[in-house]
């Protein structure tokens, strides 16, 4: 296990006031927040900065972590001294608690344990409650897909990680496998709600649904704008110029065969209706042209382009008076 | 890989298919419905329906009331900074949108 320097993820120093954490911890949780930060390693970073803050906010675990001395490095290896928290008094009847329950690090919880699991039911019914029925909790997940599926409707062998407490009271993950059928038609952000797929119910009560939260694998062609896409065409000039038919790819798989008009400039959009994602009202395919200028190597090349020179009095900066 | 009677689970797609009552999107999305009240005396969520016994919330309301729940809860912000944040992370999102029509992404 590695040791890991609260104060450093927080940036301040260690003698800083309950003031300076708070303020320091707001300003990262803000910035690393994951609906605010698309960046990758966002949700990791806004978790690290929770779960110091959880430490450093609470005087109790602040003074017990403090007195482990302060030659802790960083991710250097680390096994809690025996016996380190003798003589600390935690008021909310031991250790745990907080606000980010079971995504503590190793760490965290061989210092101060862990949180609270939360029950299956909602609101930590106890055995009391017996005779009462409660529908089990709505679990959410997300999952990637490809752009072909959305089209075309697949069929996925997905592996959820789910933490669950063992009988020990640790956490282990454990992969649950679910064979779930994609349908057609179904957007990056839409959730796919799977009936009783979610926690134990009790008495009763039925289990709870999953949700899975559905986006795209970044596709290399295509760019998605809910149930439009969008392709870029490159054409060489003389195509751009004289017109031609090319074969333009739809994420379903096909092949479509697309007319260039005479006279395409570099940046036009063209409509192809109703083949983008399907749907009651699909979505449209747009097409948008780039013009590709081959580069001159050799001398018959070098000559095409000055005759092409020659044979146009084209001069593309007028506008820049050059 | 042979596999044999697999018994796909059909999924139903929630923003278009799916009307949910007060009592079912407190489940779905982990909250209160008081702080759901509050939200849509807000303007931040907008049912169908007179009174919260009648309210019939749209399928994107999940993700709407998922995310407003996580800003709420992690960053401490109260009801009209959660609308205000709520309203500029649209802005950003139909941003990026333009930004993929216009093909400004990351093309280096």
């Amino acid at each position: 296990m590695k040791f890991k320097d609260y104060y450093e993820t927080l940036g301040v120093a260690r003698g800083a006031t309950e003031a300076d954490i708070k303020s320091a911890y707001r300003k990262l949780a803000r910035k690393y927040h994951p609906d605010v930060n698309t960046e990758k390693d966002a949700e990791e970073r806004f978790k690290e900065v929770g779960e110091a803050y959880a430490v450093l906010k609470d005087t109790e675990k602040r003074a017990a972590y403090d007195q482990m001395g302060s030659n802790w490095k960083s991710g250097q290896d680390f096994t809690p001294p025996p016996n380190w928290n003798e003589g600390f008094e935690f008021s909310d009847g031991g250790f745990g608690g907080g606000a980010y329950e079971g995504d503590q690090s190793e760490f965290f919880e061989s210092l101060f344990g862990r949180g609270k699991h939360r029950q299956g039911g909602r609101g930590g019914h106890s055995r009391q409650d017996q005779g009462m029925h409660f529908k089990g909790q709505d679990h959410h997940a997300k999952i990637l897909i490809d752009l072909a599926d959305a089209y075309n409707g697949a069929k996925r062998t997905i592996a959820l990680h789910m933490p669950t407490l063992d009988a020990s009271g640790h956490v282990t993950t454990q992969e649950r496998k679910l064979d779930v059928s994609i349908p057609k038609g179904i957007k990056a952000g839409q959730n796919l709600r799977l009936s009783g797929q979610g926690g134990p119910g009790m008495g009763e009560g039925g289990a709870g649904d999953l949700y899975l939260e559905i986006d795209f694998h970044p596709n290399p062609l295509y760019r998605v704008d809910g149930k439009d896409i969008y392709l870029d065409l490159p054409l060489a000039p003389w195509e751009a110029a004289l017109g031609t038919t090319v074969k333009v790819p739809t994420p379903a798989g096909t092949t479509l065969e697309l007319t260039i008009p005479a006279n395409t400039i570099a940046g036009r959009k063209m409509r192809l209706k109703g083949k983008g994602i399907p749907s009651k009202e699909p979505g449209d395919l747009y097409v948008i042209t780039m013009i590709a200028t081959p580069p001159a190597d050799t001398d018959a090349q070098k000559e095409a382009y000055q005759a092409f020179g020659k044979a146009f009095e084209f001069n593309p900066r007028t506008h820049l008076k050059g | 890989m042979t596999k044999t009677n697999i018994t796909w689970i059909e999924g139903t797609i929630v923003e278009n298919e799916i009307h949910m009552s007060i009592v079912e999107l407190s489940q779905a999305a982990s909250t209160s419905e008081e702080l759901i009240m509050a939200w849509v005396t807000e303007g931040v969520l907008s049912p169908t329906g007179s009174s919260p016994q009648d309210w019939r919330f749209g399928g994107d309301s999940l993700s709407r009331t998922k995310t407003a729940v996580r800003l709420s809860r992690d960053l401490e912000i109260n009801t009209p900074g959660l609308a205000l944040a709520l309203q500029l992370l649209d802005q950003i999102s139909d941003l990026r949108a333009q930004l993929v029509r216009i093909g400004n992404s990351s093309k280096d």
